[in-house]
């Protein structure tokens, strides 16, 4: 049984589309990364899985159990860190986090929010308006996994933090998963994404465009070739009308570094022509390829219903 | 299957220690003003120069102290200056105001109602949290009200018995006002979106409610509105001789249909987090 599992979901704002038909199942352990960039619908559909707004159509069940709006369903087993954090600013942010634990038993959560504290450096006896942007993120995280959720949903979790901290976020993201709890890692940065999840899905404009291992999402953008020839040979002009889909990256005397899409085939036989020193074939990064497949996805209302959602893909 | 969310407690308790100083600052005042006005009533000489100071003023703000009630020797009547006093009625508006659009429209404004709604709480608990701090936290204001006079009473002498059950049955019935007020304040945070928005037509609609009532008095004609302000039924003229059931059953009327309908609107409405 999938411990998360979203079903047609559509949500529209008026007029203004959200998301629609968004589709996919999380297993238990498995840290899934949900990638869009701003107003692709990422929000909306973390605010319909906590049932914080109401779907016009589609479900989700979260740990098996139908999500009704405002109902809080399963929450006492739920983690969630807004994309926006805002606390009660004159409040201690010890107090606070103790407010938000106990409104749902908060049993073991004191023992927990104080070695989540001193892992992350937070003096949680400040007021939370007294601290920087970053240290109330670390209240964010702490107010995220306090309660050992088993079911985690974070919005932008590093947002604002400096790269140490950062790495001890995603290391608090790992364990938990280790541990047996689901994460939805919703984000931007695409590096940390592909540094924590076993799978990824691409939002565009309120549609799932791509979901897959996030091995499989990187092959499917372009290739990289970056080719050095013998010293003193002529730098061949690419034919780029007779290799369609490729482009020059970079030239220089001796270097040619070239992007191409699907099979290196064609591209291979062209470079054979000359006299080559040596190749490399650099690893395309997450980030390359949520660019190309903004650059290459179809429009929404074709992607739309286009890429059933995978169960249980581990 | 479905899971029961235990009543959020921790939150009752939380809002309840922040409203604390608020409502401890108007029922203080409130209760000073009732100490204030029956050491001005007890003095003759006082009442006598305060009732010549209103006959010269425009009639209508006579009217809005207690009208023809306000007499020399009619103690009771005098007292109760006290309950209707604009500065009263201003901290208890402040409050019936302040409560809902603070904890509702507030939370949501400021952020934190997207983290308590993320937590093990409903949204009716939540606007039910809301409710019995407005409606308790009304009602106990009216209360301070009465124990003033109690206190002003074994601090002054009158000259006469003053009727305490009298003033019970009128603090009773002004806690159903007050709570009534309190009500369409929940009812405006429970529809609307932003804070000032919920505290602007819910002022609105209590200053009108007020003149209406001031108005209806003052014109005989306009007589007939009288029945639509929920300052009429403070005043019941039932309140002399017993409980005014009827008037009390119209105000719970308008505190259960404005808390219940805020309520179905606040929990079926996309907040705006």
């Amino acid at each position: 049984m999938a411990t998360l599992e979203v079903r047609s979901l559509t949500k529209w704002y008026g007029p203004v589309l959200g998301i629609e038909g968004v589709s996919f199942a999380l297993e238990r352990g498995e840290i899934f990364g949900y990638l869009g960039p701003n107003g692709a619908g990422k929000t909306t559909t973390i605010r319909c899985i906590m049932g914080l707004i109401r779907p016009g159509g589609g479900e989700v069940l979260a740990l098996g159990e139908p999500v009704v709006s405002g109902r809080a369903t399963r929450h006492q087993r739920m983690g969630y860190l807004p994309g926006e954090f805002r606390l009660w600013p004159g409040v201690r942010a010890g107090r606070s986090l103790r407010v938000l634990a106990s409104l749902g038993g908060g049993d073991g959560a004191r023992a927990r929010r104080l070695q989540l504290a001193e892992r992350l450096e937070l003096d949680l006896d400040r007021p939370v308006g007294q601290l920087s942007k970053g240290n109330r993120q670390k209240v964010a995280v702490i107010y995220a996994f306090q309660h050992q959720p088993e079911l985690l949903i974070l919005d932008e979790p590093t947002n604002g933090l400096d790269p140490l901290v950062r790495q001890t976020v995603l290391d608090l993201i790992r364990e938990a998963a280790q541990q047996g709890a689901t994460v939805l890692l919703s984000s931007h940065d695409l590096s940390e994404v592909g540094a924590v999840c076993g799978r990824a899905a691409i939002l565009r404009a309120g549609h799932l465009v791509e979901m897959g291992p996030i091995s499989k999402l990187v092959q499917r953008g372009e290739h990289r070739l970056k080719v050095w020839f013998l010293d003193g040979a002529l730098e061949p002009p690419v034919p780029l009308g007779r290799l369609p889909g490729v482009r020059v990256i970079e030239q220089q005397p001796g270097l040619l570094h070239l992007a191409y899409p699907g099979a290196c085939d064609a591209v291979l036989r062209w470079v054979a022509q000359f006299p080559v020193d040596r190749i490399a074939t650099p690893q395309t990064s997450l980030e390359e390829a949520f660019i190309q497949y903004y650059k290459t996805a179809p429009p929404p209302a074709a992607a739309a219903g286009a890429e059933p959602a995978p169960k249980g893909n581990p | 299957m479905s899971h029961r969310v235990p009543f959020p407690f921790a939150l009752l308790r939380f809002w309840s220690r922040r409203l604390l100083p608020m409502w401890a600052f108007v029922g203080l005042v409130i209760f000073l003003m009732q100490i204030a006005v029956c050491a001005i009533v007890h003095d003759n000489a006082s009442v006598k120069n305060f009732l010549n100071f209103l006959d010269v003023l425009p009639a209508f703000i006579k009217t809005a102290l207690g009208g023809e009630m306000l007499q020399a020797g009619n103690v009771p009547g005098l007292i109760l200056i006290g309950y209707q006093h604009p500065l009263v009625l201003f901290l208890y508006m402040l409050f019936a105001v302040g409560v809902p659009t603070t904890l509702l429209t507030g939370e949501v404004q400021k952020g934190t109602m997207e983290l308590i709604l993320s937590r093990s709480a409903t949204k009716t608990q939540v606007y039910v949290c809301a409710s019995m701090l407005t409606l308790a936290g009304m009602f106990a204001l009216v209360l301070v009200m009465f124990l003033g006079t109690v206190a002003a009473t074994r601090l002054y002498d009158f000259g006469q018995p003053i009727p305490l059950d009298l003033f019970f049955r009128i603090a009773v019935n002004g806690g159903l006002v007050a709570g009534a007020a309190g009500s369409i304040a929940l009812l405006a945070a429970g529809v609307l979106a932003g804070r000032n928005g919920a505290v602007g037509v819910t002022v609105a609609v209590l200053v009108l409610d007020y003149f209406a009532w001031i108005v209806a008095q003052w014109w005989p004609s306009l007589g007939f509105l009288k029945p639509a302000a929920l300052f009429y039924y403070a005043r019941s003229p039932e309140l002399a001789h017993g409980w005014p059931l009827g008037d009390m059953s119209v105000l719970l009327l308008v505190i259960l249909a404005c808390t219940i309908l805020g309520g179905v609107v606040w929990q079926r409405r996309d907040l705006p987090l």
